[in-house]
């Protein structure tokens, strides 16, 4: 144990003594910073434009109390009047950003057809997107893999290519116990890296103290253990620094470039997703197509989805707003098998690449972390689903007055239903995920072992 | 002397069993990046022509119809691909593919590839440019790292030089003899995107496509250049090849991965933007209150009516030989055109700013410089998608229009009435048409310049340091 301080110790003043070494780790630390602050203040962004929608919503109902005034015809109401359906982030979105900025995180909503809005995007600058996120989870996935092989590529070939490994062994010290000090010191600094980091950007997002900090944790020391493993294998090939470095770096473009890049043209193909613009456009056929159909037809085919109404007067006016949206409603109802199959594509896409990306541990960190924050595909595709119920409600609190014919009074707009949905980590999907990157580790390490196991530590 | 130096590197790389394996897997990636980039290239482009053929055709086909009718029935704008977006896909997964069409409103462009797909496709897509802009520059430092420091090590620089040789020289002759290497590897996957490209008939005799490629190809020559130059200077600069590849190896981190991403987040945290909920709400703010509080809409109606009733001599809306309502219609879209116009405009400078940000990075960083450049030349970049989104909203405004004016033209009691099936098909279609080579080079002159600067600098200062380079 003495030995091992010694070795341990002896690395540390050597790490003092390396300058560009100190200074990739201090890079690492502030670019870990930058990133939690980007994190923080895109999540920050947004929270606020969603704390700005209800004034924009309240502003539209005094204006519309000014043009409607009381007793108002509901329908011109709910044609006139907007609301929103929001997504709030958790707050674990700031560490881990997903795709939060390419979804959109709240939809506009009327009374009209639903599918028409549901897929609004949000004004997004294209050009940042493409970037990408420069969040605390892109420096834990992309960048702590470069500092883990920057710190290890010449584990033993620096003290071979500079004769200290045949003095170092002519000790009473074994191979092993230098390897492992060595290792042991490096984990110790990326780990507590990657603890501070990961500390202080749950602190900064004010993370709910529950089992996720363990996951989250538990994630990342797993991944940066499984690239310490990488650096173990290589060190076990017993090459000269050059090769090393060459092949760690090989790695890392294969597993965080090469895999993934591939994957996506594999998914892309292998899962198309029907288009979504042709369940618009059909939609569009179906709400307009009501225009032009006689009234009977279209207020029986809608009665035999809501009965409730069945009983109400006959239309015999040129236009009447509960009829308008009854075609509304039937539009989204004939679209429905393509709303389904379009989403249900998405999710295929989406479940195929989480069952494939043991291909990878960068995309399983990846994903994994994006379940965890709650900012990937199926959350944007829960809060679809939310909206859409919302909007189920808009009409169930607009039908009464359009089919009984109640007149629309000021006060009714207080009684409108609003919405909210919040996040929520997809905590299966990370445990798996955790559970793959164990594997992962175990057959690295084990690799590793068998290799130095098989040949000795050559001195020279 | 250049060309023996030159040729030896060269024969020598071929010989080195590492060089192949790696060259071979960069060829062949970008040689299926090409083929992928082609088959979706060709994917999306036929879902894109097949749907505006169907919306057109469905707008032709409409029944006997009142013009506002049609006016909210719209249509929809598909963007087509640029014809070199198969070998850089630019900004294009996350722009959207279509906006739909309508009176008193602009929509949003939607569904992007990105929106469709998970988190996966932001580790970046495999595309040509993407092999070409990164993994290249990265078999060139693997390539070059050991240019001068292996000559030192085992001796043969000394003995070169004892030649009568210059160093600038030795540097020239293995710049020339990697170079030569590399077009070995890149050269097949360019002939292949052109040969592809030549088979097509609508680019067959597309001269500005043409032109768009070479200078494609052309750019990334210089980019290659800057990075065996950088590689090789560096190799002279370091004692060891294990420094020399460190530091190589880090400059491409900071510059392709980090910078890049750094800069664009930086330019959105400086220039905030609103919301497109707040912009909709903006516009409709003031079109009916009237820019700065001017001309309330209501104000702006009686005073049309009131010149209306002035104009043809007559006291009452039934005489009018002209429909008010289809007056009001096109005065109120012109005049909330006009408000959106100066949002949009807003919001596209904004833009604009935090994307400057990042041109300018290229100044510092020739990853930075290449990027823009080929997206700008692929015809995938922002200003492209400007150029649709502007293209899409102009089509917008005249199909309105007209269907204002044909409204206006009805007369009196225009609402119980409807305009013959025959109508519709008189209203020209969207058709989009992307912008020329010559409107597109305003945008990449800064990239190029920066290319450019970043050539010839590092060529200058590159063999200033070669020339005080130790010997042993």
């Amino acid at each position: 144990m003495r030995v091992f301080w010694i070795l341990f110790t002896a690395e540390w003043r050597h790490f003092k003594a390396a300058r560009g070494l100190v200074l990739l780790t201090s890079l690492v630390l502030l670019v870990g910073l930058y990133g939690i602050y980007y994190g923080t203040t895109e999540i920050g962004r947004q929270r606020q434009h969603l704390a700005e929608l209800p004034a924009l919503a309240h502003h539209n109902v005094e204006e519309l109390k000014t043009k409607f005034p009381e007793p108002a015809d509901a329908g011109e109401i709910g044609y006139y009047h907007t609301t929103f359906a929001v997504h709030h982030p958790t707050p674990w979105a700031s560490l881990s950003l997903g795709q939060r900025d390419v979804n959109p995180y709240y939809v506009k909503l009327r009374l009209l057809g639903l599918q028409g809005q549901l897929y609004a995007s949000e004004n997004v600058n294209p050009a940042k997107v493409l970037s990408g996120n420069f969040d605390l989870a892109f420096v834990l996935v992309y960048l702590f893999p470069l500092l883990i092989i920057a710190l290890s590529f010449n584990l033993l070939s620096s003290e071979k290519e500079q004769g200290i490994l045949p003095l170092l062994l002519a000790q009473p010290v074994s191979a092993a116990l230098v390897v492992g000090a060595k290792l042991a010191f490096r984990l110790a600094l990326v780990l507590g890296l990657a603890l501070v980091l990961s500390g202080v950007a749950m602190l900064w997002a004010r993370v709910p103290l529950d089992g996720r900090v363990g996951l989250w944790l538990a994630l990342v020391m797993l991944y940066c253990l499984f690239w310490f493993g990488l650096a173990f294998l290589v060190t076990g090939l017993q090459r000269n620094s050059a090769f090393n470095a060459v092949a760690l770096v090989g790695l890392w473009l294969v597993l965080v470039v090469l895999v993934p890049g591939l994957l996506n043209v594999y998914v892309s193909a292998a899962r198309p997703v029907p288009q979504g613009i042709e369940l618009t456009v059909k939609q569009r056929e179906e709400i307009h197509g009501g225009w032009d159909k006689p009234k009977t037809e279209t207020m029986n085919r809608f009665f035999a989805l809501y009965p409730q109404w069945r009983d109400t007067t006959t239309i015999k006016e040129h236009f009447v707003w509960r009829w308008y949206y009854a075609f509304q409603h039937l539009g989204d109802q004939s679209v429905q098998p393509l709303a389904v199959a379009y989403t249900d594509g998405l999710r295929q896409r989406y479940e195929l690449v989480n069952r494939l990306n043991w291909l990878s541990p960068a995309i399983n960190a990846q994903t994994s972390l994006n379940a965890l924050a709650g900012t990937d595909l199926p959350t944007h595709l829960a809060f679809q689903r939310s909206a859409t119920r919302y909007h189920d409600t808009l009409r169930a609190f607009y039908y009464p007055y359009l089919f009984r014919q109640v007149a629309f009074t000021h006060a009714d707009y207080a009684k409108e239903p609003t919405h909210t949905f919040t996040s929520s980590s997809e905590i299966s999907t990370t445990i798996r995920g955790l559970g793959k990157l164990l594997v992962s580790l175990g057959v690295v390490y084990a690799a590793g072992l068998l290799l130095f196991r098989a040949r000795p530590i050559n001195p020279r | 002397m250049i060309q023996s130096i030159a040729q030896k590197e060269f024969v020598s790389t071929l010989r080195d069993r590492r060089f192949v394996v790696l060259s071979v897997l960069v060829l062949g990636l970008l040689l299926a990046a090409t083929l992928v980039g082609r088959a979706s290239y060709r994917t999306l482009q036929r879902e894109r022509t097949v749907a505006q053929q169907t919306v057109n055709d469905q707008f032709h086909h409409q029944p006997n119809r009142h013009p506002h009718r049609v006016a909210h029935y719209g249509s929809f704008a598909f963007r087509p691909k640029s014809g070199l977006s198969f070998l850089d896909a630019g900004l294009d997964s996350f722009t959207g593919a279509s906006v739909f069409l309508e009176a008193h409103q602009q929509n949003s462009v939607n569904f992007s590839q990105a929106q469709q797909s998970g988190s996966l496709i932001r580790f970046g897509e495999l595309t040509v440019a993407f092999v070409l802009q990164l993994l290249v520059p990265l078999l060139i430092i693997f390539l070059c790292f050991s240019a001068f420091t292996e000559e030192r090590e085992t001796g043969t620089l000394k003995l070169l030089l004892s030649q009568g040789v210059s160093l600038r020289q030795v540097a020239w002759g293995k710049i020339v003899g990697y170079g030569r290497a590399v077009a070995l590897v890149v050269g097949p996957a360019l002939a292949l995107a052109a040969w592809l490209l030549f088979g097509e008939e609508e680019f067959g005799n597309n001269p500005d496509l043409w032109v768009r490629l070479a200078l494609f190809g052309a750019s990334y020559v210089v980019y290659f250049f800057l990075f065996i130059v950088g590689s090789v200077v560096v190799s002279a600069w370091q004692q060891h090849a294990r420094t020399a590849l460190v530091t190589l190896l880090g400059c491409w981190m900071l510059g392709c991965i980090i910078l890049p991403k750094a800069t664009a987040n930086l330019g959105a945290n400086l220039f905030p933007t609103i919301t497109k909920a707040q912009m909709d709400a903006a516009v409709h703010e003031e079109a009916q209150k009237g820019i700065n509080g001017h001309d309330p809409q209501d104000k702006r109606t009686a005073l049309l009516k009131e010149n209306l009733l002035k104009k043809y001599g007559v006291t009452s809306e039934k005489e009018l030989p002209v429909s008010v309502g289809g007056l009001v219609m096109a005065e109120s879209e012109a005049y909330t055109s006009q408000v959106y116009q100066q949002h949009f405009a807003d919001l596209t400078r904004t833009y604009e700013r935090q994307n400057a940000l990042s041109t300018w990075a290229g100044l510092l960083n020739p990853y930075q410089a290449i990027r823009p450049l080929s997206i700008g030349l692929a015809g995938s970049d922002f200003a492209h998608y400007v150029h649709f989104q502007q293209a899409a909203e102009d089509y917008r405004y005249q199909l309105v229009q007209r269907l204002n004016a044909l409204q206006a033209s009805m007369g009196y009691g225009d609402k119980e009435r409807k305009l013959d099936a025959a109508t519709w098909r008189a209203i020209p279609t969207f058709a989009y048409h992307a912008p020329p080579l010559s409107w597109a080079l305003g945008y990449l002159l800064v990239p190029a310049l920066a290319l450019l600067l970043w050539a010839v600098g590092l060529s200058w200062l590159g063999l200033k340091v070669i020339d005080k380079t130790p010997i042993a």
